[in-house]
C-alpha cells in the first residue's frame, strides 16, 4: 500500500463520514477542558494553537467544519489552557517514529511495513520496562501515523520535571553502558551487563541485543569500524540463545567495549527525547487523520495484534482510483 | 556508639542538639573542651596554634577549608584535619553545620556557589567519616540513617524525584523491580534469586547493592537535605527582619576561603621549569592553526560542530583553566569564574564572533545553537547562563587532535608544533610557555634551551574529566 498524502477532498470525506468524536480516547475527552489544542490547516506545521474546547461537542463541530490537515492536543494539563497558564502536570510521552529508528533494516525513505514493525518491537520493549522496572500504570499506546506514541498518565510521574524525564528516557532506551566493575570488601570484580539478569543492566542487554540483531554494515556507529561490524554480523547468531560471553570473546573485549558504547549512544535516538522532556508539547490527536501519509492516528487496544495497514487505513484510501 | 547526627546533623538527634543550645548568642566564645579534643587526637597534626579551632565559628570554617584544600591544594595534608573525623566533636560539629547552612542561606541563597560547596563538602565529609568506622559500625550507621531517611520499608523510585532531578543520583544506578527500589538482601533474593544462574545470589547482592549503593543513597540524601535546609533558611530570611550579624560575618569568611584557590593553589606554585599555566587573558598568537581557522569562520559544512563542539570548549578552557589536563581535576566554569563575568564578557563574545563569521552566520538559521553552547559550558540546555543550572551538563573538555582530524578535517593544518602535542589546548599552553621563556631569555640576555613543557597530561583526550556521555537533551548537531 502506498503511503501518499490525502487531498483536501479526502480529508473532508474523512471528517464528515468516518470520524466520530467518540473515537477520541477517554483519557483525552475526560480532560478536554484542561488541554490546549493545536491545528495545522494547510500542511506546514501547527500554527493555529492555544485553542480550547468546552466539551466534546464543540470539538466535533470544529473538526467537521474545518477538516484540518492535522490535529493535536497538549500532553499538559492547565488551569488556563487558552494561555498555557497554570501548568498542572503533563503526560509522560515517548515518540517512536519509524522513520527515525537508528538501525533500520528496511532502507526505505519514508515508512514501510518493515520499519513500522520494528517500531512496534521497540515499543513492546519500552512498555516492558515502563511496567516492569518502573512499575508505572495507566499507559496508552497510540499509532501516530508514522510510528507510535506511548502516553503515560500515571500520577506518580505526571508532575515530574524535564530532568527526571530525561533520566527515565535514558533508563528506558539503554543509553548508558552499565558499569562493569564492582567492588566488595576491597576486592574488585568484573560483571558484564549480560551477566546481570535484572534491573537496568538487563534492560541494557535487551536493547543492545535488538540493535545488534538489526545491524548492517552501513549502520554508522561512533568509533565502531567496519571490521567490528563485520565481526558482529558473523557471530551474532550466538545472541539468539544469549551466548554473550562467547560473543564478546569472538569480538574481542576491547572492541566489544567500544561497540556497546557506540550502541548506547545510538540507543538514545530510539525515542525522540525532545518530545519526552517537553512539558508543554502538543501531540497528534488520536482518531485524527495523518494527512501526510493518509493514515488514522489510532488508540491501540491490543498491540500484539495491531496492524496499521488493517486498523489505521481510512476508507477513502480504498476508494482511490489508482489503487 | 557513633551518633547519627555525626553523619546527618539534620536528623532528629541533630535537631535536639541545636535546640539544647537555644540561641546563637555567645557563639563566638571560646570552648576549651573543643580545643582539648582537637589537640588530644593522636593522628592530628598541628603546625601552629591558630590552626586549632576554638569555637563554633572557627570549626565551621575549618569544615569548608578542609574541602577547598582537599580539592585544590596539591600539598594537602589530611592529618591537619583529623579532628573532623573524630566522633567526639559531634556536638560542636552539628552546631557548626547549622551555622554554615544558615549563614550561606541568608547571605547567598540556594543557587549560589557557596551552597554548592557546602552541600558537596557535607557529602564528602560524611564519606570520610564513614570510611574511618569499622565495617560493622559503618553498616549499622548506614542502615539506621537510611531507615530514618526513607521512612518505610518499600520505596517507590519516584520518592527520589528530587535527587534524580538534581542529578545527584542516576536512575540507572538504582536496582528497581515493579517500581520499587530493592535495597535489602532478603528482598533481593526473593525477587531475583531464581533468575540468577552460575552465581551465588547473596554475593551478587553484595556486589550490586551491598554497602556501596546504600552508602551512595545515604550520602546523596543527606546532601539533598542540606540543600533543602539552606533553601528553607533563605526563604525564611527573606520575610524576616535583620539577619544575625554573626551569620553575615561567617558568610564573608566562607566566601574568602572559596576565593583562595583562584589565587594560591594550582597556579604559579612552580613545578619543574614550566610551572602550571595561569589562567589569564587569551593570547591569540599562541592559538594552534585549527583554532585560528575556526576563528575566521567556517565557510562550508560543519559550522555547528566547529563552533559548539570545538571552539566553545577550547576558548573557555584556554581562558579559564588551561591546565585542565595536567591538573586532571574536573571543575566547573564557576570554580574559575565565580561571577561568570569573564565568561560573559570575553569567552562568549569570542565564540559568537566566530559564529557570526560563518557562512551563512550560524545563529541566523540555527539560533538554538546558543543553548548548545551554554550546555557545553556546563549550564544545561537553557537560553541563559544561570548559576542554578550549572552542573546539569558537563563542561566539555577540548577535543583531541585525533578527534578533530576525524570530525572536522578541514580545520586541521598542522605545523611543526603540532607534532609534539595531542590536543589543541596543549599546543596553546606550550606556545604560551615558549613565548614566556623566550621573553625571559631576552630580558636576561641568555639564550633559551629546549621547550620542555609537559602540559599534556594523562587525560589528553576529549573524554577527560567527568564526561557525562550524551544526554537525551543533547542537541541535534546537524
Ligand atoms: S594537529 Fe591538532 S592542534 Fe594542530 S592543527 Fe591539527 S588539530 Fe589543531
Ligand atoms: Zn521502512
Amino acid at each position: 500500500m502506498e503511503l501518499k498524502p490525502a487531498t483536501p477532498n479526502e480529508r473532508r470525506q474523512y471528517y464528515r463520514e468516518e470520524w466520530d468524536v467518540k473515537n477520541v480516547p477517554d483519557f483525552i475527552r475526560n480532560t478536554l477542558i484542561q488541554r490546549e489544542f493545536g491545528f495545522d490547516h494547510i500542511g506546514r506545521g501547527p500554527n493555529d494553537r492555544y485553542r480550547v474546547f468546552r466539551n466534546s461537542d464543540d470539538l466535533r463541530k470544529f473538526m467537521r467544519v474545518r477538516t484540518p490537515f492535522a490535529a493535536y492536543s497538549s500532553v499538559a494539563f492547565y488551569n488556563n489552557p487558552k494561555r498555557r497558564g497554570g501548568w498542572l502536570k503533563a503526560e509522560l510521552v515517548f515518540d517512536v517514529d519509524a522513520k527515525d529508528i537508528p538501525i533500520r533494516s528496511c532502507g526505505c525513505d519514508n515508512v514501510c511495513e518493515i520499519c513500522l514493525n520494528q517500531a512496534k518491537d521497540i515499543v513492546m520493549g519500552l512498555l516492558d520496562t515502563l511496567q516492569g522496572d518502573l512499575g508505572l500504570k495507566n499507559i496508552n499506546v497510540v499509532y501516530s501515523g508514522r510510528g507510535y506514541h506511548i502516553r503515560v498518565l500515571d500520577d506518580a510521574v505526571m508532575a515530574m520535571d524535564s530532568d527526571v524525564r530525561s533520566q527515565i528516557v535514558k533508563y528506558l532506551v539503554g543509553a548508558d553502558v552499565p558499569r562493569s566493575e564492582y567492588s566488595s570488601h576491597g576486592m574488585k570484580y568484573n560483571l558484564e551487563h549480560f551477566t546481570i539478569p535484572f534491573g537496568y543492566p538487563q534492560v541494557f542487554t535487551h536493547r543492545v541485543k535488538q540493535a545488534l540483531l538489526n545491524l548492517t554494515l552501513d549502520t554508522e556507529i561512533d568509533d565502531v569500524s567496519k571490521d567490528i561490524k563485520k565481526a558482529v554480523i558473523k557471530h551474532r547468531e550466538l545472541l539468539y540463545d544469549d551466548q554473550w560471553g562467547i560473543f564478546r570473546k569472538a569480538i574481542g573485549p576491547v572492541r566489544y567495549a567500544r561497540l556497546v558504547k557506540g550502541i548506547a549512544s545510538l540507543n538514545l535516538t530510539l525515542v525522540d527525547a525532545k518530545v519526552s522532556i517537553d512539558l508543554k508539547r502538543i501531540l497528534r490527536l488520536p482518531s485524527s487523520l495523518h494527512s501526510g501519509v493518509s493514515m488514522k492516528s489510532t488508540l491501540i487496544k491490543n498491540l500484539e495484534t495491531f496492524d496499521p495497514f488493517q486498523n489505521a487505513v481510512p476508507k477513502f484510501v480504498y476508494e482511490r482510483d489508482d489503487k | 556508639m557513633v551518633s547519627i547526627s555525626f553523619l546527618n546533623p539534620l536528623s532528629p538527634e541533630g535537631k535536639d542538639i541545636v535546640r539544647e543550645l537555644g540561641s546563637f548568642d555567645g557563639i563566638s566564645q571560646d570552648i576549651p573542651e573543643l580545643r582539648r579534643l582537637v589537640t588530644r587526637n593522636p593522628s592530628q597534626e598541628i603546625v601552629a596554634d591558630e590552626e586549632i579551632p576554638s569555637n563554633y565559628l572557627e570549626l565551621a570554617l575549618k569544615r569548608i577549608e578542609w574541602y577547598v584544600k582537599k580539592k585544590n591544594d596539591r600539598e594537602f595534608n589530611s592529618r591537619r584535619y583529623s579532628f573532623l573525623s573524630d566522633q567526639d566533636i559531634t556536638k560542636y560539629d552539628v552546631i557548626s553545620f547549622y551555622l554554615l547552612c544558615q549563614s550561606i542561606g541568608v547571605k547567598f541563597g540556594p543557587n549560589s556557589r557557596e551552597t554548592r560547596v557546602m552541600v558537596e563538602a557535607q557529602g564528602d565529609l560524611v564519606q570520610e567519616r564513614l570510611g574511618k568506622l569499622s565495617l560493622q559500625e559503618g553498616r549499622l550507621m548506614v542502615d539506621q540513617s537510611l531507615q530514618l531517611l526513607l521512612k518505610g520499608d518499600t520505596v517507590h523510585w519516584t520518592f527520589f524525584q528530587e535527587l534524580l532531578s538534581t542529578r545527584k543520583i542516576r536512575l540507572t544506578e538504582l536496582v528497581l523491580d515493579q517500581g520499587e527500589l530493592v535495597l535489602n538482601q532478603e528482598d533481593f533474593i526473593d525477587r531475583f534469586g531464581s533468575r540468577i544462574k552460575h552465581r551465588n545470589p547473596s554475593s551478587m547482592y553484595q556486589l550490586l547493592i551491598g554497602d556501596e549503593l546504600k552508602e551512595l543513597l545515604m550520602v546523596k540524601m543527606i546532601m539533598q537535605e542540606t540543600e533543602d535546609y539552606i533553601k528553607q533558611v533563605h526563604e525564611k530570611a527573606r520575610i524576616m527582619v535583620e539577619p544575625n550579624p554573626i551569620l553575615l560575618e561567617l558568610a564573608e569568611e566562607v566566601a574568602k576561603i572559596l576565593a583562595e584557590p583562584m589565587q594560591s593553589y594550582g597556579y604559579g606554585s612552580g613545578r619543574g621549569g614550566s610551572g602550571p599555566m595561569k589562567a589569564g587573558p587569551l593570547n591569540s598568537q599562541a592559538f594552534p592553526p585549527c583554532v585560528k581557522k575556526a576563528l575566521e569562520g567556517i565557510k562550508s559544512g560543519g559550522r555547528n560542530d566547529a563552533i559548539v563542539l570545538f571552539m566553545t570548549p577550547f576558548v573557555s578552557y584556554a581562558r579559564l583553566y588551561p591546565d585542565v589536563f595536567r591538573m586532571n581535576l574536573s571543575k566547573r566554569v564557576s570554580d574559575q569564574d565565580p561571577q561568570l563575568e569573564i565568561t560573559e564578557k570575553e569567552i562568549l563574545p569570542l565564540i559568537y564572533e566566530a559564529a557570526q563569521r560563518c557562512v551563512p552566520p550560524l545563529f541566523e538559521d540555527q539560533p538554538q545553537e546558543k543553548v548548545n553552547i551554554n550546555a557545553k559550558l556546563g549550564f544545561g540546555m537553557h537560553s541563559e547562563l544561570k548559576m542554578e543550572h550549572e552542573g546539569e551538563t558537563t563542561w566539555y573538555t577540548p577535543m583531541s587532535c585525533e578527534k578533530i582530524k576525524l570530525h572536522l578535517p578541514h580545520l586541521c593544518r598542522p605545523d611543526d608544533v603540532c607534532k609534539k602535542i595531542g590536543n589543541p589546548l596543549s599546543y596553546y599552553n606550550r606556545m604560551l610557555w615558549e613565548v614566556r621563556t623566550l621573553k625571559k631569555a631576552d630580558d636576561s640576555g641568555s639564550t633559551t634551551a629546549s621547550a620542555e613543557n609537559s602540559s599534556e597530561g594523562v587525560g589528553d583526550d576529549n573524554d577527560s574529566p567527568g564526561k557525562d556521555g550524551t544526554t537525551p537533551d543533547k542537541p541535534g548537531e546537524a
